[in-house]
């Protein structure tokens, strides 16, 4: 059964994945990555980890793809995109792309990471909470930092000092 | 004066009759008995009495009501009720028709109009059917310039993701309840993202300027209410300590959540009005602006999915509303206890009495839970329902200021509270309140 759904949701993570790449229709582009980041989704239900996978779905699915279909359709493409088509540039990214897959492959496997305890019990969400707050506190301080600063900045560039503040309350 | 078939005779009326069930009785024997044979081998069947139930014990159990309830009350426990019937699509689908009616009905109430009133001749109660027929019956069109693909699947998806939506919603007590992962809520949150995507995809693919500017609109304030709608919920996740929305209403056997946290709830409540685009936030479908907004398009029962799939989602967050703040099934027992004597004594039904083992299906504490939540879950939808008939619609500027400037500041303000009093040891885990 898990084996079955595991080939399912390689299937449909990858394809898609490589329709995303592929196929001309930009939105049916991040319709498909969209695809792809929900089948990692379900990645993550099969690995007992239901709490980071319904953040992938809100975060990735329902944040980032909806801003990358935003762009798509707000952005003439002409403007943003010129074609650079070239068959080798193609066979050099497949080669590069398996080597690469080898390389992590060979390490995994050699790593002892296929000894793993398939059956032990899912983590509960509370123990990564606990683990966040004492052994990690430096990074939650450090990423809560980054945050707040992106936050920031991000209010920064998108204040406009054409609008007047009557303008822009009721 | 008969048009309809002027060559009709009674001989050949009944021969054919009987030609249909030669035919019939014919398929179902060579293909139809064998199918259902191949599909029982495979299908894994339940041990009920101490017995494994095969087609012919079940065929021998329908003559006998005493033997016939197990069978029942074990078909009540499976997924596939669960899924189909009640906690469920037909339950929430039920809900929503009768929503549908009553908002008409309301609504002309406040408006001192009459409403609905030819239709089933009392207070137009069929109105609802005939819509049904008149949508069932329409004719689908697909603009000619449509992205097709994407025009169909729309309604689809949209209907799917507010099933979705419902199946996380607990009714009763003891299991009754679709889904209930561990994380309920956030997959709450997770389902919630897929809306605005649906939107703007079915609304770029219809090809219509109305249609697109409707559907930008409502990406923006789904977006814009999204986070404080998180935001708010998070100061009961704070006091309750779990995510799971079974557990949250257990948590409230004494006292509800709104108590504690009202500003969350006010917040929780403007959101869920403008992520379910009702008036005053209903700028994504301003018929007065831009037509039917992203739903110009759709015609027929395409139409009549998505205007499911909107019911069905005002009931799912209404139901959330219920579960988080008014606590769920919890309430006094009002339920009157079964007669004892309905399981020793007997039913009389007409000139017979049987006499049948284990007769309530439901226990009394289920039927009161269910009661209870469906009381307040009908009162905040009657809720969400009353600014249509008060307020005007607001303008889009001042529909984002309220959503990421005031809602999330409000929100924030009870999650400090929750953090108080949690700090404080009177409520949360291991507080002075249980």
């Amino acid at each position: 059964m898990v084996d079955a759904v595991f080939l399912a949701l390689s299937v449909l993570t990858i394809g898609s994945a490589i329709v995303a790449l592929e196929i001309r229709s930009l939105i049916y582009g991040s319709i498909a990555l969209m695809i792809t980041l929900s089948g990692i989704a379900g990645f993550f239900l099969l690995l007992d980890a239901p709490f980071v996978a319904m953040f992938q779905l809100s975060v990735y699915v329902g944040s980032v793809a909806v801003l990358i279909l935003f762009t798509v359709m707000l952005v003439r493409r002409e403007l943003i995109f010129n074609k650079i088509e070239d068959k080798r540039r193609r066979y050099a990214g497949i080669g590069l792309m398996l080597a690469l897959m080898l390389g992590i492959g060979m390490i995994i496997i050699g790593s002892g990471m296929k000894s793993m305890e398939t059956n032990s019990p899912s983590v509960d969400y509370k123990q990564i909470g606990q683990d966040f707050l004492t052994y990690y506190s430096p990074a939650l301080i450090v990423m809560a930092l980054v945050l707040a600063a992106s936050v920031v900045g991000a209010l920064t560039l998108a204040r406009r000092e054409d609008i007047t503040n009557d303008q822009r309350v009721n | 004066m008969s048009t309809i078939a002027p060559q009709f005779r009674l001989s050949r009326f009944i021969g054919s009759l009987f030609d249909i069930i030669f035919w019939v009785l014919l398929l179902f024997s060579l293909i139809g008995l064998p199918v259902v044979f191949i599909i029982l081998f495979y299908i894994k069947m339940p041990i009920i009495n101490h017995q494994l139930l095969t087609p012919y014990l079940a065929l021998t159990w329908m003559a006998d009501p005493s033997r016939t309830l197990p069978i029942i009350k074990t078909l009540l426990h499976t997924t596939f009720f669960h899924v189909i019937a009640f906690p469920g699509f037909g339950f929430a689908a039920l809900l929503a028709a009768a929503t549908i009616f009553v908002e008409r009905k309301f609504l002309a109430k406040i408006q001192l109009r009459v409403g609905p009133l030819y239709c089933g001749k009392i207070e137009g109660i069929l109105q609802l059917m005939g819509d049904g027929l008149k949508l069932i019956s329409k004719e689908i069109i697909i603009p000619a310039k449509a992205d097709k693909p994407i025009f169909w699947v729309g309604p689809l998806l949209f209907l799917g993701t507010a099933a979705a939506l419902v199946s996380l919603i607990p009714v009763a007590p003891g299991g009754w309840v679709v889904a209930n992962p561990n994380v309920g809520l956030l997959a709450v949150f997770a389902t919630i993202g897929f809306f605005p995507i649906i939107t703007v995809l079915t609304a770029w693919a219809a090809n219509n300027k109305w249609t697109f500017i409707g559907g930008l609109r409502a990406l923006h304030q789904m977006i814009a209410f999204e986070i404080p709608l998180i935001l708010s919920l998070l100061s009961i996740v704070i006091l309750t300590g779990t995510l799971n929305l079974t557990q949250i209403v257990e948590s409230q056997q004494h006292f509800w959540w709104i108590i504690f946290a009202p500003i969350s709830a006010i917040v929780f409540f403007i959101c869920i009005i403008a992520e379910l685009e009702r008036v005053p936030f209903d700028l994504p479908e301003a018929e007065s602006e831009i037509v039917a907004g992203w739903l110009t398009e759709f015609s027929g029962m395409m139409y009549g999915l998505i205007q499911l799939g909107t019911y069905l989602k005002l009931y799912a967050f209404a139901g959330l509303f219920t579960v988080l703040f008014l606590g769920g099934w919890n309430g006094p027992s009002v339920w009157p206890q079964f007669p004892a004597d309905i399981v020793t004594q007997g039913i009389t039904i007409g000139p017979i009495t049987a006499k049948i083992a284990g007769l309530p299906l439901f226990d009394q504490e289920m039927l009161n839970g269910t009661l209870w939540f469906v009381i307040k879950t009908v009162g905040v939808i009657l809720m969400i329902l009353l600014p249509r008939g008060v307020f005007p619609r607001i303008r889009i500027d001042m529909l984002l200021h309220t959503g990421w400037y005031k809602l999330i500041g409000l929100a924030f303000i009870n999650i400090f509270i929750a953090l108080g009093l949690l700090y404080a040891g009177v409520l949360g885990p291991g507080g002075l309140i249980q």
